[in-house]
Formats: C-alpha cells, structure tokens, sequence
C-alpha cells in the first residue's frame, strides 16, 4: 500500500506526459484556413544565411531550420511552425496572401493549463492584413491575453517572424 | 503597465520568480525541506509546508500554508551540548541528551502582487507579504522579488530580497545575568536579511535545471540597520531541477552552506563557525528541498 503512494508523482509525470491537446491536426487547419486551394508540399532547408537575416528582419531566431512550408494554388502559402509555451511548444499555422499579408492564423496544438484563449478567433484575428514590417507587439498593435501573456507573446513574436521568413524565403525575388 | 499571469510555478526551491496564478485559478502545492548536518554531532530537521494559492486577480495571489517541523539532534554545537534548532528555541532541550520533537510549527498567509511583468515589461517585479503565527511564535516576512527573462523565456534569472521579523517566546535561562531579559520568560526579537540569486534554463520541454546562491543575514531585535545587532551570516549554493507539464511540476533543489560564515556575536571557544560553517541554530551544512504542486 505504501507502494503505491511514492508511485504517485511518477503516475502524475505520466498522466502530464499524454496531455497534450491537438485542436486541429495540420490537414484540418489546410482545409480551413485555406479551402478549396490545392496544396504542393515545399518543405525547405534554411541557410545560416537566411537565418541571420531572419533574426535581423523579425527580432527572432527560427527554433527549427527546416521551413515547413505549402503552396497553395491560388498564390497563398501555408506554414506550420513552433514557439516556445510554457511548459512545450505550441504548434500554430499561418497562411501568407500572395502580397505578404496574412489571411489567417490557428495555433494547432496547446499544451499549458491556463491561457488557451490565443486559440479564440477573435484574438487571432488580430494578425489578419499583416504585413512585415508590422510590430506585432503586446500592448501596441496585438493586445495582450489574460493568463496567457507568454503564449500571446510567443505567438506574435512567431508571426512576426514568419513574415520576415515569407519576404526572404519564398516570395517572389526573395531577397536571401 | 504590467503583464499578467502564468502559473504560480516554483522553478526554483528557495528563490521567488514574479509568476502568479491567473485570476480565479487555483493550486496546492506540498513542500518538504531537510535540513541535515553540522560540524559535529548529529542533525536532522524535516519542515514541511501545505500551500493552497489562489489567484485574485491576475497580478495579485493569496496564499495559506500550514507548516510542520520534526527535528531530531544530538551534541549538535561546537561545544558539543545538544540545542534544538531555531523552530524549537522555546523548548528546554537536555544538553546532554537526543531532542526529538514534533510541532505545528505555524500558519502562514502570503499575499503577492506584481507591478512588472518579465514578458512584457524590461524587469519582472513583485512584492510579497507573509505573516505567520504559531505556538509561542510570531513572523512578518516581506520580499522583493526581481526577474529577467532571456531566449525566449526560457532562460530566466531571479533576484530576491528578503526581510523578516521574528518573535519567539523563550523560557527563561536560570544561567543569564538576573537583569537581562533572558533569566526570565521574554519575547525573543530577531530580524533576518536574505539575498538571493539564481538562474535557470529550460533545457528540453517541461524541463529546466539552474544554480542557486542565497546569502542568509541575522541581527538580534529589530533594527537591521544597527550593525551591533548582527549575529550570523551564512551562504548557500545549489543546483535545482524542474519538471511542469500542464497540471503537475516538480521542484528539487539541494543548497551546501559555503564556508563564508560569520558569528558576529561570539567569539573564539564561544564561536558557532566552524572552519566557516555556522551552527547556529537556524542553519546546517545541506538543505534538500522538494515541492509538488497541482493546478486545478
């Protein structure tokens, strides 16, 4: 019986281990954010010479050198990406216009007890017609979340930087 | 001005970060701290607090804890008589003989407000009240907790001041000058100064390992800025290791007094340091802390 008791916190790191919540998978998220296009897979490997201008561009460093990128039919990009969350990363997808701006943003997995409200659509809505350049910043031009100010932080610093990957890496003439 | 909140998440064992709760949220948290050794003898002392934290709003916390204390000890001064350690001063231990004690040794409430916050602002910053009450023991402890957070966050370091008053009811000491306050019954009035630094890195999802320094300061009564009022000042350092997934963490953190002792009021054969170890009774060699906690 008394086994059992220092079993527990093991039981609980196990229990938190499988926690995980996935709102939308990255199939689903194609589907609506960017319905009826057909999507080409993109995939790309950055350079240290694109990261750097990214970091220079955005403020912030890529967490992952491969570019998970998809082209959509009528011109538009989709990306799934990571930010660091509390605790794990959260997964969240943008898509890109064909003019650098964005047409939508899902966060596609969220994995922290408190401060799901960057999922609500009007929060996100924020990001729509961003362009690069835009500060993207709590407190400016994105407004701040209750309970959540490090994902709302994160997200936005995320989106900021995949602007900046956009206007280097994949639109036309990109300038790295 | 001020961001607002992530969890109340204990990254390190002894230093505060300016995390809170959100509004409306709840946790309850379990801490267990042994204290063990000293320059001679045998020490042993297990306090263990029971926290339930709520959140008010999303830059003020409130806080109860009950605390308990078991102390076992034995020719644990450098003169080689057994005293009790500082939670049990108010009992009259055998010098010659094991203390062995059990106590509730008080109840504490804790309100924590931040006015910075480390993700938006260029320093986190938050003040915190906690008074105590218990059997024959009264506290006040005020802090000022700093934070700076670097690389996305995930490496954060804590700066923390700490003031606290404390009153004890000691039997009198039938050894003590007949005019001093010790010969008789008294509150015994002692005000500590602590300074704590400490740094950590989450190094993989959910985990993050960091070094502790913490520098503890005593004066007798209640003016700290009488420096012929100092007692003790003692060092410890530490390693500390953090594990959080969306409901549970985990906080292990082990500090070994560093041998920068000072015992400001005895000297020579009277002195507590010991090749720069202090055995006062408020410290030891090794301090091993643990807290759980789950958010609901």
């Amino acid at each position: 019986m008394r086994t059992s008791f220092y079993l527990l916190p093991i039981a609980l790191l196990a229990s938190g281990a499988v926690q995980a919540t996935t709102y939308l998978t990255v199939d689903q998220a194609q589907a609506q954010m960017l319905p009826g296009a057909t999507l080409t897979q993109d995939f790309r490997q950055l350079t240290p010479a694109q990261i750097a201008a990214i970091r220079k561009d955005s403020g912030q460093s890529p967490l992952n050198d491969q570019l998970k990128a998809w082209r959509a039919s009528d011109g538009s990009w989709f990306i799934v990406d990571e930010v660091v969350g509390k605790h794990e990363f959260i997964t969240f997808a943008v898509t890109i216009d064909g003019g650098g701006a964005v047409r939508r943003v899902e966060v596609l997995d969220y994995r922290e007890a408190y401060g799901s409200q960057v999922r609500e659509a009007a929060w996100l809505a924020q990001f729509v017609g961003k362009k690069r350049g835009a500060p993207l910043a709590l407190g400016d031009d994105i407004k701040n979340i209750s309970g959540a100010t490090l994902s709302s932080k994160h997200i936005s610093d995320g989106v900021r930087r995949l602007l900046s990957t956009y206007a280097i890496v994949l639109a036309p003439g990109a300038t790295a | 001005m001020s961001g607002v909140a992530q969890a109340d998440e204990p990254i390190f064992g002894y230093i505060y970060t300016t995390d809170l709760l959100p509004q409306g949220k709840t946790e309850i948290e379990q801490w267990a701290t042994e204290r063990e050794g000293r320059s001679q003898g045998s020490f042993h002392l297990l306090q263990t607090r029971t926290e339930l934290s709520y959140g008010l709003s999303d830059n003020l916390q409130i806080s109860g804890y009950a605390n308990l204390a078991w102390a076992s000890v034995n020719h644990n001064t450098p003169s080689g008589e057994t005293a009790p350690p500082e939670v049990f001063a108010d009992y009259d231990a055998d010098p010659d003989a094991r203390f062995r004690q059990f106590r509730v040794e008080s109840f504490s409430f804790e309100a924590l407000y931040r006015f910075l916050s480390p993700y938006t602002d260029p320093v986190g910053a938050a003040l915190y009240l906690e008074p105590s009450i218990g059997p024959r023991t009264r506290e006040l402890e005020a802090r000022l907790i700093l934070q700076k957070n670097f690389l996305d966050d995930r490496l954060i370091f804590a700066f923390n001041t700490t003031l606290g008053y404390e009153w004890r009811y000691l039997q009198g000491d039938p050894s003590a000058d007949p005019a001093s306050d010790d010969f008789r019954d008294h509150w015994d009035k002692e005000t500590d100064v602590n300074f704590g630094l400490a740094g950590s890195y989450r190094f993989v999802s959910n985990w993050s390992a960091g070094l502790e320094l913490q520098n503890e300061r005593e004066w007798a009564d209640l003016n700290p800025f009488k420096s012929e009022n100092r007692t003790n000042s003692a060092w410890y350092f530490g390693p500390t290791l953090h594990y959080a997934n969306e409901h549970f963490f985990a906080t292990g953190t082990i500090l070994k007094q560093l041998p920068w002792a000072q015992d400001y009021a005895n000297s020579g054969a009277d002195s507590f340091t010991v090749h720069g170890i202090t055995n006062a009774d408020d410290f030891e060699n090794y301090r091993f802390r643990l807290k759980l906690g789950y958010y609901f």
